[in-house]
Formats: C-alpha cells, structure tokens, sequence
C-alpha cells in the first residue's frame, strides 16, 4: 500500500503566508528554466540546480539540501515517499505539514476524488459521504489539469458523487477535454442526475472523445437496489440516467458489487441487463473492499467469494454468452471457478493492493490483483497458491 | 449503524399490491404455463401461481413475486421505468421492419437437369428462350431491388438450376456491384446451387466477388439420390465432390447446405445429421415437410403425417444436443431462430417466421419471366396455376405498384397473427410467424383456422419442447446460446 | 355442458370452443342463467378420449376466462407501450 499522504514533513524556509502550493515534480536537472519557476525538484543525488519552485527530498537524502541557501523553499519527506517522480503533482501545505500526491504519472490508477457528497448511502460504500461544502476540491483539481502529462493513459472522477458538482462538474470535464483529450476518462457516478435529459444533453456536449461513466446496479429488483444504496427511486432515476446517455451514444459500464445482499439474483441481474440494457458497453462484477460502512455492515454483507461461484458463473457465462463484454474485478484467482479465469482483470489500484501469507509460493501473483489493504480485517478462508 | 434502514422499509410501496403489465400465457404440460410479457421475454409458472397473479393475490414475498416483477409481467408502486423499457424492448424486436426487403431471389432459369419429386418449378428442357431469365428482365428487377431502404441487400439466385445460366450471374452481380457504388449498401450475393455443374469459370468469379454458395444435402447417399434424381443417379457424389471444390477455393464457411425431408426421410434423422457432420458442416435446418406437393392435390396435412414428423424433429434434435454436451459444436438452424427470439433482445430477419409476414416486406421473387412473387411458394404456386400471390411484373409495374398492390397488402394485413383467432392470445406469439401462403396453401384462406394448422401444430410443438429442455436440462440454454451468439 | 351466465361470458366460451375446433365442432345456446355447449366430435371417440376432450374444453374455457381478465386490465397498457415503442421521439435507435 502506498502512502499518498500525510502530515509528517517538515517544512523549512516556507513564508508565512504561503498557505499551499500544487506543483508539478521534477527531478531533471536540465530541466528548461522557464518551467522551474512552478515546479518542485526532487533532490536525488546531485547538486540540486537553481531556481525551482522548492526542493524535496525524502529523509534518507536531506542532507543533499545542504547545499540551499536559506531563501530557496524545502520539505523533508519521510522515506515512504521515495516513489515520487519527475511528473508526478504534489500539493504541499506548509502549515499543516501537509502532502498529497495527487497525480503520479508512472501509475495507471490516477483518480480525482471531486466530492465527498453524495445522493446514496450504499451499505458498503467505500468512502462514506460528508455532507459538507468541498468546492475548494474543485479548484485544485482545474489548477492540476494542466500539469499532468497529456500521454496519461486514463484519469478517473471519483466520490461522493461527482455530478453533484453541478456545473463544475462540467467545468472539469471540459478542462479535461482541452488539456488531455488523448486521456480517457473514467467516471464514477450513481447515474441519477443523467436522469435529468438537459443534464445529460449537457455531458453529451463536453467535446470528449474518450468518456465512460461507471454506473452501479446492484439487483434486478427495484427495492433490494434501493435497500442496497439505501435511496428511494434510485433504481428508477438510475435506469433513466443510463437510458439518457445511451439515447445521447454515451458510453456506460455498469458495475455490481457482489455481497450477501447481492450474489443470490445475480444471474437474474444478468439475464435482466441482457434484455433490457442490451447497449451497455461494459459490465464489471466486483469483490467487497471491506473499508468504510462495509466495516460496520459486514454482518450483512460478507459472504466467502468461495460460496457464491455459482451465482458468479451462472452470471458471467449469461452475459458473455449475450456478447456483452463483462470482466470480474476485485476477486482472487484461486477463489474463482476455473472456467471463470479468462474474465478476471487484475483490477485493484496499484497503491492499495497487497498478498497475504498464504500467497508466498504462489505462481499466478503477478495476474491476480491480490487484495485489498483492508482486506487484512476479513478475507477468504480458501486462499491457496497455485503451485 | 442505526442510520441504515432495513430491506422493508424498502419494500412499503409494495403494501398497495400490484397491477398486472400485458402479458399472456398458454399451457405447456399439464402443470406448468408460460407466460409471455409484451417483448416477448418468457417464465415458466404453475397453474396456482398463475391463477393468484390475476387475481391479485401473489404474495410479494414469494419466490415468484421478483422474477415476475423484474421480467415485466407485473408492476408496483415502488417502481415505474418498466413501461418505458418495454417500449424500447418491442421497438427492438421490430427494428428489421423499417429495413423492408432485404432478400431478393432472382430466378435465373427454370432448366434443371434434376427431376426431384418435389420440385415444382423445374423444366427439363433446353430451350433458353423460354426459361431463361433475360438481362433486360435483370437489369429491371435490379432497379427495384436498389428502391428497397434496407441497408444490407442479399440477392439469392434460384432457379431450376441457376448455373444453367450462369452468365446472367455475372451480369447481374457485375451490375449490382456498380449500382452499389453509389448506393453504398451492404451487399451479398447466393447462388442455390445442386453444384454438379460447378466448374472452375464458375469459382474463380464466386472468389472474385464473395459469393456463397447453397447448395441441397438431403441425407447419406441412397436417400439424397432417391430424393433427387439426375441422369447419372449421382446426385450425391457430385454435391460432395462440389462442396469440398467449392470449400477450397472460396473458404470453409462459404458454402452452406440446406436439405428437403420427404417421407423417406422421417425414419432417418439421425444418419441425415452424421452426413452432414461428415461433409463438414456444423449445422443444419431440419426442414418441414413441404405442404404444397400434397396440398394442391389433397387440401391438408393428416395428423398422422405431424406425428412422425415431430418424431423426426425431436429424435433429431435430442441427438445434436447430446453432442453439444459431449463438446461438439452443432446447431440446429430452425431452433436456432425460435431461440433467438426466445432468448435474446433481437428478431431474425428468416422470413418464414416473421409477423407481419415475410413476404413482400422481407423477401421478394423476381421470376426469370419477368413476374414478381411475395414469396418463393407463391411462385411455385403461380407454376400450379394460382397467381394468388404475383404482385405484378417488372417491365409493366412501377415499385409502388409492386409493393403496395392488394396481392400483398391483403395477405400482410389478414395474417398479421397479433389480431387472428388463437394467435392474438397465445404466448408464443412473438416467437412465431404469420405464413399466409401456407395457409393459403392447405386451407384456403390467408389466416387459416389455427387448430387445424400444420404450421401451428409444428411450431407450438417445438416451442414447447424447447422450453421444457430449458426447465429440465440446466446445460440446455447454455448450449442454446451458444446456438444463438456462436 | 351448462356453464352459468354469472360466471363466464359468451366471448369466452366463444373462444375456448374455437381452440376445440379441430377435434369438435361446439355448439353454444343460451338458456337462461345458463349456456349450454354441446360438443360434435369431427371423428369417432372412445369415451376414454371424450372424457379427455370435455376436460380440455372446461380448462380452456377456465384459461379464456383469466383471458378476460387479464385484458380488461392490461389493454390499455398495451397499447400505450406500442405507442411509445413506434414514437419517433425518445427511444434509443
């Protein structure tokens, strides 16, 4: 698991008044002048040339700052922080001894997490929602856009949900357009607003060529999808919404979480969205990360992977027996029926994924995703390598 | 967490009951019921369940309260987008529609040196003249089939034995391809072919412009050859001689084999399909008896005839699917359409089981003389002296006179089989067709009394049995949408 | 067969006997609370296969009647769902 952030620097010649700084990294030396002026150079082992922005370096080499006179900004990162790279964004806040990495272009799981409000309250959502005024989130993600490298392969628009941003969330996604219109985008969204046809309309005209919204739908039945997102009408606002977009020739992925709530109609699910969302462009049939309200929810949502492989085949042979293109993300190889290996994507982002003991001797490593961080707190008892 | 609210309280709408959404329902044994919604999407249910759902006393705690609900037999308060997507379901299913004609049979000659029992049309003479389609006569024809909106086009060469004229082929698909250079559409040509004239003249242009090649396999040899004489008694070893030349040189799945079954035929369903699995082939269309040798002469179809007939079908069909389950891959075609329908969002566009008819609107005949058909029997019929079904020629009628004359409008509009007798409730309708020149045929009127229809006998009869091996024999679906999306 | 005025309409009747059409011909009269059909078989029966065919006849007749019901409650839906399936507005190509 990578740290992203914290509030462990240390911070040295920073003004008073210096409240933030986003800024791209950058660890060429030759780095053309003009540039400097907003970049952060990552000190590695050389003299670190004039006239950047600040200087970082990670503990193991501060004393390559040494060399700075007492005017030039610079933090001390803790060792953890030794991934960083030229391109990467940081966001550094010197009062509070504060960095988030915000974008690291080596990595392809890159995600803005827009907002933490949202219209649900999925039982097992991942990052429980915060009725709060964030719009500040916003800004800095229009001010990162321009920094990050255009041969981004993808960039992801998280929550919350994002299309509660309104007209910001327009505003991203046409920034987006402008500056990385060769970067597909990745939306993550609930799909009600699009139920709105002018909201739709507008999606439709943001000038993209690359967009996706990930949409969940969690039963064939409106109630256990209300149950499951805890939202009256939802699954009539979110049916309309990927009706709307498809109407517009958007692109739709739709998404199912598989838990105790949700792995006993799952072929069911299956055979519904065969009939009646024939169009939709993708569907991913996901494991539980057990971490936000899943933690407290766990008595009613955890289920060994194990017992539910025939739901899950029965589901993804129906799909993929449609020509749909279906993928199962989130599961461990050696969880799943054998017949079901081809569909298995190695999934979880790169900086929350990890192995268990049992994994040690296991050959398959590399193609599986392995797990979740958090799935330390519960796991399935029927993990085996292949050997 | 106290903020989480449980299941029912989800579930409070459903206190007000439900409303009933279209949907229909026939017998499928002495149990069970199918029931079909308005897009044609089907369940199977017990007579007690069914009973209680039009009553309104389905309990929405049962296990039959869901599957009804999510496939659009019954709606509550708790959710409306089901009218809304059952529209876009029937809307899809009729799609093909506003394609119109897609199929155009040009029948180049009615010389054949073929003297198949069942034949109607066939000439055996080698007077040209009379029996040959003209280029003028193609060159006519070929305007009407670029008036058809559809944007794919397939024109299919029947005859007699089309090679017989083999230069009017290559000038009709010379013609057609440079119409097609403005018109843009998707373009694909068929020769029906015995194949025992196939030369290297005739491959070499096949390959040069993707044509497909059709030709007749009735069974292992000494019923094929008693089926379909020629001079030489060896129609069989030239089909197959024909079909293996024909595979090398334009491709494996470019040559595509259809049979006839006659009353010779019924005993041996099984020794058909190993002919065909010999020759190649992974799959085949286990045909109906034809009606109209018999029907000109005795009016119906005697039960007695359906009875073996169905034992064909159904030993045939048993024994492909024991294949499949032992992992070979093969289809049967006339299953493989019901199922589409059955089991998929889209139509067929197979013409024989469209509703409204095929005729005209799917499919039409262009006769070598000149005279348009709505349909390949109802040039076989004109043959016999009924001109029912001609709907005009193409040196004297515009296309709107062709197309919106009463010869196919009266059919169309009579056998639509969502407003006939039977068919109007029957559940099976959606997967089913209106054949108003088989009705014609054996009963005398394009609607026909259903109960009495061999068409429909045949049809319920096979649906049923599809949908008890699917309630059954859980690798029957999987087996079946293989059939489907191969 | 008597079948009460109360509990089954003609049309029902009509229609149940219509599906019967090729193993009999039905007649239907009304006698006061009543309707009687009479069945003519089109070939000879053994009372075995009669009994078998007055059986169908009375679950046809049971079926057509759900028939009703059904219709009477649906066929507006119907055709309001064939309307919007034929709308040029709205639905997905």
């Amino acid at each position: 698991m990578l740290k992203l952030g914290g509030t462990d620097l240390e911070f040295r010649n920073w003004p008073a008044d210096r409240e933030k700084l986003i800024a791209r990294v950058s660890d060429q030396p030759h780095r053309v002048r003009p540039l400097r002026e907003g970049e952060a150079y990552l000190v590695k082992g050389e003299t670190p040339p004039p006239g950047f922005r600040c200087y970082l370096a990670i503990r193991s080499h501060a004393d390559l700052l040494a060399g700075l006179s007492d005017d030039e900004m610079q933090v001390v990162l803790p060792d953890e922080y030794d991934y960083l790279a030229d391109g990467d964004v940081v966001r550094l806040i010197p009062g509070q001894n504060r960095i988030r990495v915000i974008y690291r272009r080596r990595s392809r799981h890159n995600s803005f997490l827009t907002t933490e409000r949202c219209n649900n309250y999925c039982l097992m959502c991942s990052q429980p929602p915060r009725e709060i005024d964030d719009s500040w989130i916003v800004d800095e993600i229009l001010e990162t856009i321009p920094l990050m490298d255009p041969a981004t392969a993808e960039i992801g628009l998280t929550g919350g949900e994002p299309t509660l941003l309104g007209a910001d969330f327009f505003r991203i996604l046409k920034m987006l357009a402008a500056y990385l219109p060769r970067t597909a985008i990745h939306i993550l969204s609930n799909g009600r607003q699009f139920a709105d046809p002018d909201f739709a309309q507008r999606y439709a005209e943001v000038g993209h060529s690359d967009m996706m919204v990930g949409i969940p739908i969690y039963s064939d039945v409106s109630t256990v999808h209300d149950y499951v997102v805890q939202a009256d009408g939802a699954f009539d606002e979110t049916i309309q919404g990927i009706l709307n977009l498809k109407r517009l020739r958007q692109r739709v992925e739709v998404r199912v979480v598989v838990h105790k709530q949700t792995y006993q109609r799952l072929p069911q699910l299956a055979e519904f969205l065969a009939r009646n969302l024939t169009f939709v462009d993708h569907i991913a049939l996901m494991g539980l990360e057990i971490t936000g309200f899943t933690k407290p929810n766990r008595r009613d949502l955890w289920i060994d992977p194990a017992d539910y492989q025939s739901e899950l085949y029965q589901a993804a042979t129906l799909l993929a027996g449609h020509r749909m293109h279906v993928s199962i993300y989130n599961h461990q190889l050696c969880l799943l029926d054998p017949r079901l290996m081809p569909l298995a994507k190695k999934s979880i982002s790169d900086w929350k994924n990890e192995y268990m003991p049992e994994c040690a001797d296991c050959r398959e490593m590399n193609s599986c995703g392995g797990f979740f961080s958090s799935a330390k707190l519960r796991y399935s008892d029927h993990i085996k390598p292949f050997l | 967490m106290s903020k989480f609210r449980p299941l029912t309280a989800y579930e409070e709408p459903l206190r007000d009951g439900y409303q009933l959404l279209p949907f229909r329902f026939t017998r499928l044994d002495d149990n069970d019921y199918v029931v079909t919604n308005q897009a044609g999407e089907f369940l199977v249910i017990d007579r007690s369940t069914l009973s209680d759902l039009v009553r309104h006393e389905l309990p929405s705690t049962g296990l039959a309260y869901n599957d009804l609900k999510s496939k659009h037999v019954l709606t509550d308060a708790d959710s409306s987008v089901a009218t809304e997507l059952l529209a876009l379901k029937v809307r899809t299913k009729l799609r093909r529609l506003a394609d119109f004609t897609s199929l155009h049979l040009f029948v180049v000659s009615l010389r054949c040196e073929h003297s198949c029992p069942y034949c109607q049309v066939s000439r055996q003479s080698d007077d040209k003249l009379a029996f040959d389609m003209t280029p003028e006569t193609a060159d006519k024809a070929l305007e009407l089939v670029f008036r058809s909106p559809s944007p794919a086009l397939k024109i299919e060469f029947q005859g007699g034995e089309p090679l017989l004229n083999f230069p009017l082929i290559r000038h009709v698909v010379l013609k057609a391809e440079t119409l097609n250079q403005v018109a843009g559409r998707d373009l694909q040509f068929v020769i029906a072919t015995n194949l025992a004239l196939l030369d290297d003249e005739v491959l070499d242009f096949c390959r040069a412009h993707d044509v497909l090649l059709s030709t007749s396999l009735d069974g292992p040899p000494d019923l094929h050859n008693l089926n379909r004489p020629r001079p030489g008694g060896d129609s069989y070893e030239r089909t197959v001689r024909g079909i293996h030349r024909a595979r090398g040189v334009l491709g494996r799945d470019r040559v595509s084999a259809l049979m006839t079954t006659t009353q010779a035929s019924l005993p041996r369903a099984r020794e058909i399909i190993d002919e065909y699995i010999r020759q190649g082939f992974d799959g085949i269309f286990l045909r109906a008896l034809s009606p109209y040798g018999f029907a000109i002469k005795t009016k119906s179809f005697t039960a007695y005839d359906m009875e073996k007939w169905l034992g064909f079908y159904f030993d045939g069909l048993d024994y492909i699917l024991e294949m499949n389950k032992a992992g070979h891959f093969f289809a049967e075609h006339y299953a493989t359409t019901i199922l589409t329908k059955m089991l998929t969002p889209f139509d067929t566009g197979y013409v024989d089981l469209m509703s409204p008819a095929g005729i005209g609107i799917a499919a039409v005949v262009y006769n070598y003389d000149g005279n348009v058909y709505a349909s390949d029997e109802g040039r076989m019929l004109a043959e016999m002296g009924d001109t029912t079904f001609r709907l005009g020629n193409v040196h004297n009628d515009q296309y709107e006179d062709i197309f919106l004359s009463d010869n196919l409008l009266q059919p169309l509009e009579e056998s639509f089989a969502s407003s006939a007798p039977m068919c109007s409730d029957c559940a099976f309708e959606p997967w089913c067709g209106a054949d108003p020149v088989f009705h014609y045929a054996t009963q005398g009127d394009f609607v026909g009394r259903k109960p009495e229809s061999a068409f429909c006998t045949r049809h319920m009869a096979i649906v049923r049995r599809l949908i008890t091996m699917m309630r059954d024999d859980e690798n029957a679906r999987d087996i079946f949408l293989r059939w489907v999306n191969p | 067969m008597a079948f009460s005025v109360e509990v089954f309409s003609l049309d029902t009747l009509k229609k149940a006997a219509y599906r019967m059409s090729d193993v009999a011909v039905i007649d239907i009269a009304p006698s006061g609370e009543n309707i009687i059909c009479t069945m003519k078989f089109r070939q000879p029966l053994s009372a075995e296969d009669v009994d078998q065919a007055v059986s169908t006849f009375k679950l046809e007749v049971l079926d057509q009647d759900l028939r009703a019901s059904i219709g009477t409650e649906t066929d507006a839906m119907r055709n309001a769902i064939l309307a919007l399936a034929f709308s040029k507005s709205g639905l997905s190509g």
